[in-house]
């Protein structure tokens, strides 16, 4: 498992970073915060690219950056920066073999990581003779990342990869580096604002503000804690729930997910059948109420126990906490957020420790890459 | 006979003004280069300083450049003495006082083009090349220069065409003497004091046209590089 500690402290520009973490994964790790918080300084001075502030860096056992420092092209990372950039004298192809000249690996490696498995994988085919001017964003960043891979990184630093990227493609891709990452257990930091992103291919979380670690965990705790609900703001809290597939519907392009013996009914064929498959919801889209409603509005109803009520002070809303019923009884605990206005929490008469009937509308559920098992 | 000695000697001139175009850029390519590139990429504090002095002979009277040149070429400073001790000349009034001259004079139009093309490359992409662990010379060689082909076009032909071009400070330091230091420009100069109008107008019409064509290929080939000279 590869294991990565890091240390920064200094000012840079308006900026005081005060950030240290032990990422000891090799799964995906998000890197989140507000704008300006720190999150491109770090992969900046991870790269080598900020000498004016104290650093360490250990990875694997190896100083990077400590008393000794690696020069930037030495280090083991591999660097997508915010604004990618092809070498604009060079053909897509001509740019990729520049950075599989200068970093051959032994032939173990090789055939696995190989070019023709990138050109593949990202679609390069047809791009390949193309000069780099000539691609769309999308395009581009396609490139930018299979000439990443080409340097044989030990660890991949992504740094909003996606953000100039059409939604078709943005699916496709993320499914890329979630079955990349599995494959050859590259970990990967990844910088994103977007928390569809976070949901479907994070595992673990850091969040980050004004340069320092507030939090970190894995990706279905953090989203649920406040500390994360902090930094989104209300409104786009949300949680995350996994369940396993149970049946597809091939005719009507719904799925239905199994959370410990309740049903949930999703749009979209994520996963194959027993795969576990990962949902966000919305907390601003769910409906509470204390007894079954007879006419069912939605198709998805779930059970569950309300675990905490937070009343904003000067909002209209509350905030709640259910624990989602287990009609399995295994062990696994799911957890929902939920935000209705405190009006409707006095009407429903709902109280801490209160049985809910949770309602949910399938526009609420954003349609999810999968993790397979 | 008299006419067609007088051909030659403007033949010399035009020799002489090649040559020394052609050394100067050579000298200008190994030391405006790195200067460029020091001015783009690695000085903070130092560059307004720095550029102040490279941007000096664009506002200076060429007359101020040539008095200093020629204090500083001196057989008794440093500089002169040297120099006889190598080649058993004196700097000044030899061919390499003027290349030395026009190395100092023409050094703005060497740098300030390609210091624009380097910048316009940036340092996210040397800064992406290193992260991809290219190393540094490499990064130079490899992506910074084929990157700036155009400034690098840009930075010859303007100097080359403002060598030829130089008049003030090459009779001052080279004293226009035939066949060694006498440029098309002093030639020009000579022809007219003289009243010999003909020959006159055939350097300058020769320098027109050939200005204009060298002009005419940098604007042609160069759409897009705005020539920035301050």
């Amino acid at each position: 498992m590869s294991n990565l500690s890091v240390f920064f402290k200094g000012k840079i520009g308006n900026l005081f970073l005060n950030f240290e973490h032990h990422f000891k994964n090799d799964g995906i790790t998000i890197l989140y915060g507000p704008n300006g918080s720190g999150k491109s300084t770090i992969i900046s001075a991870l790269g080598g690219f900020v000498n004016s502030i104290e650093t360490r860096i250990i990875f694997n056992g190896i100083a990077i950056h400590d008393t000794h420092k690696y020069p930037p092209n030495k280090r083991p990372f591999g660097i997508m920066f915010q604004n990618p950039i092809l070498f604009e004298h060079l053909s897509v192809e001509e740019n990729l073999d520049f950075v599989l000249k200068r970093n051959q690996l032994d032939t173990q490696n090789k055939s696995l990581k190989s070019k023709e498995y990138l050109i593949n994988q990202l679609e390069l085919n047809s791009l390949l003779k193309r000069s780099p001017e000539n691609l769309s964003g999308g395009e581009k960043l396609r490139v930018v990342l299979a000439r990443t891979i080409l340097k044989h990184p030990n660890y991949l630093l992504l740094d909003e990869p996606m953000s100039d990227l059409d939604i078709k493609y943005k699916a496709k891709l993320l499914v890329f580096l979630k079955d990349f990452n599995k494959k050859f257990k590259i970990p990967i930091l990844y910088i994103t604002h977007s928390i569809e992103e976070i949901s479907q291919i994070g595992d673990q979380i850091v969040l980050i503000k004004d340069g320092k670690k507030i939090d970190s965990g894995s990706v279905s705790n953090i989203l649920n804690r406040s500390s994360f609900v902090d930094l989104t703001g209300k409104f786009e809290s949300s949680s995350i729930l996994e369940g396993i597939v149970s049946r597809h519907d091939q005719n009507l392009h719904m799925t239905t997910l199994d959370l410990n013996g309740q049903k949930l009914i999703v749009p979209g064929l994520p996963g194959k059948l027993n795969d576990i498959v990962r949902v966000r919801i919305r907390s601003r889209d769910i409906l509470l109420s204390s007894s079954r409603i007879k006419t069912q509005i939605t198709e998805n109803e779930l059970q569950g126990l309300i675990s905490s009520i937070e009343i904003e002070k000067n909002s209209a809303f509350s905030e709640l906490v259910i624990v989602l019923k287990n009609f399995k009884n295994n062990r696994k605990k799911q957890k929902l957020r939920a935000r209705i206005t405190t009006y409707n929490l006095k009407n429903k008469k709902l109280f801490i420790h209160d049985n809910v009937f949770i309602y949910l509308s399938s526009v609420s559920i954003d349609r999810q890459a999968y993790q397979s098992k | 006979m008299d006419i067609y000695h007088n051909l030659g000697s403007d033949f010399t001139s035009i020799l002489i003004t090649l040559k020394l175009a052609i050394v100067t850029c050579f000298f200008l390519t190994l030391i405006g280069t790195p200067l460029a590139y020091f001015l783009a990429f690695k000085s903070k504090k130092t560059k307004p300083f720095i550029e102040t002095i490279v941007t000096l002979p664009l506002v200076l009277p060429p007359t101020v450049i040539g008095f200093y040149l020629i204090v500083f070429f001196n057989p008794e400073t440093f500089l002169g003495k040297t120099f006889i001790l190598l080649t058993g000349e004196q700097l000044i009034f030899s061919f390499y006082g003027l290349v030395l001259a026009s190395i100092i004079y023409s050094l703005p139009f060497w740098v300030q083009p390609l210091q624009a093309s380097f910048e316009k490359i940036g340092r996210d992409t040397i800064r992406t090349s290193h992260s991809l662990g290219v190393g540094s010379l490499d990064t130079f060689l490899n992506v910074i220069i084929p990157l700036s082909k155009k400034g690098f076009f840009t930075s010859f032909i303007i100097s080359f065409a403002h060598t030829l071009g130089e008049f003030g400070i090459v009779l001052m330091v080279g004293g226009g003497i035939h066949g060694k230091t006498k440029v098309i420009a002093i030639s020009i100069y000579d022809h007219v004091e003289q009243l010999s109008f003909g020959k006159a107008h055939i350097l300058a019409g020769g320098m027109l046209i050939l200005s204009f064509i060298i002009l005419l290929t940098l604007f042609y080939f160069n759409k897009r590089t705005v020539v920035r000279i301050k």
